[in-house]
């Protein structure tokens, strides 16, 4: 019989989501610096 | 201004190309057996890694050159790199231990590689804490400099910490001697990533060398006014 797949998508969901936050928030906070005068 | 301009629309384009690693790595190359769906960690880990440690050696370098040329577009670029390099490292720090919690059953181990990249986030965290405390814009680049040099020595040590010392972190299985031990789709989707992180960096590096020529004074410009 063969070993099971360990089941933890959850980890890989979390890690994909802070990824694009951190991302994002970075762009986001880029964005607005350069647009102050 | 082009250069803003430009980053923005690089920026742009990188995030629909992110978009696109996402599809491709959750649901177009394989799952690792042993490790399971944690193993597509992997797919944003490694490439924020090499940018993280990248970007330190960048700075690193920029900061020897202006030592040299005093030449401000340098320092302007030194301090671009080092603040989105702290971006990539907290991206790595933690996905690490996301990763590492079902892998390892620990989010965390003081072992050399972690210790390092920690020790790397907060020389960058203390490179811009600097950059911001000192007053003088001339005293304020020399100090940064001499950091960022600081800074790219460390670099080696993340690398190769793996082979120096006893370590929970696996070896690299894509950045080494041999051909990589990777099957081909997923070395392809690994591929992929790393481009579009390469492309993040470029137009963060873009905006915030931007930003930078912003703030300063015109007399300060350095000469590249895009």
């Amino acid at each position: 019989m063969p070993d099971a797949v360990p089941q933890n998508a959850g980890f890989m969901v979390a890690a994909y989501i802070t990824t694009a936050v951190i991302l994002v928030a970075y762009a986001v906070t880029l964005y607005r610096r350069t647009l102050k005068p | 201004m082009k250069l803003l301009r430009a980053g923005r629309w690089i920026t742009a384009v990188g995030f629909v190309l992110l978009a696109g690693v996402y599809l491709r790595a959750l649901a177009f190359t394989p799952v690792e057996r042993s490790q399971g769906l944690a193993q597509k960690i992997f797919y944003l880990h490694v490439p924020a890694a090499i940018w993280a440690e990248t970007a330190m050696v960048l700075v690193g370098l920029a900061s020897v050159f202006y030592l040299f040329l005093k030449d401000p577009r340098l320092d302007r670029f030194a301090e671009a790199s080092a603040e989105v390099g702290t971006v990539f490292a907290a991206i790595v720090l933690t996905t690490g231990p996301i990763w590492g919690k079902p892998i390892w059953g620990t989010w965390w181990s003081w072992d050399a590689r972690l210790t390092f990249t920690l020790f790397l986030f907060l020389l960058y965290a203390g490179y811009l804490l600097l950059r911001g405390a000192v007053a003088d814009p001339g005293a304020r680049r020399r100090y940064a400099a001499v950091l960022g040099i600081c800074g790219m020595c460390l670099v080696p040590f993340i690398h190769f910490s793996v082979y120096l010392f006893r370590t929970l972190h696996p070896m690299p299985i894509v950045l080494k001697p041999s051909a990589p031990s990777l099957p081909g789709s997923m070395l392809a989707t690994w591929l992929f990533s790393l481009s579009v992180f390469t492309l993040l960096y470029v137009a963060f590096v873009m905006q915030r060398y931007a930003l930078g020529l912003l703030r300063e004074p015109p007399a300060e410009g350095g000469g590249l006014h895009a």
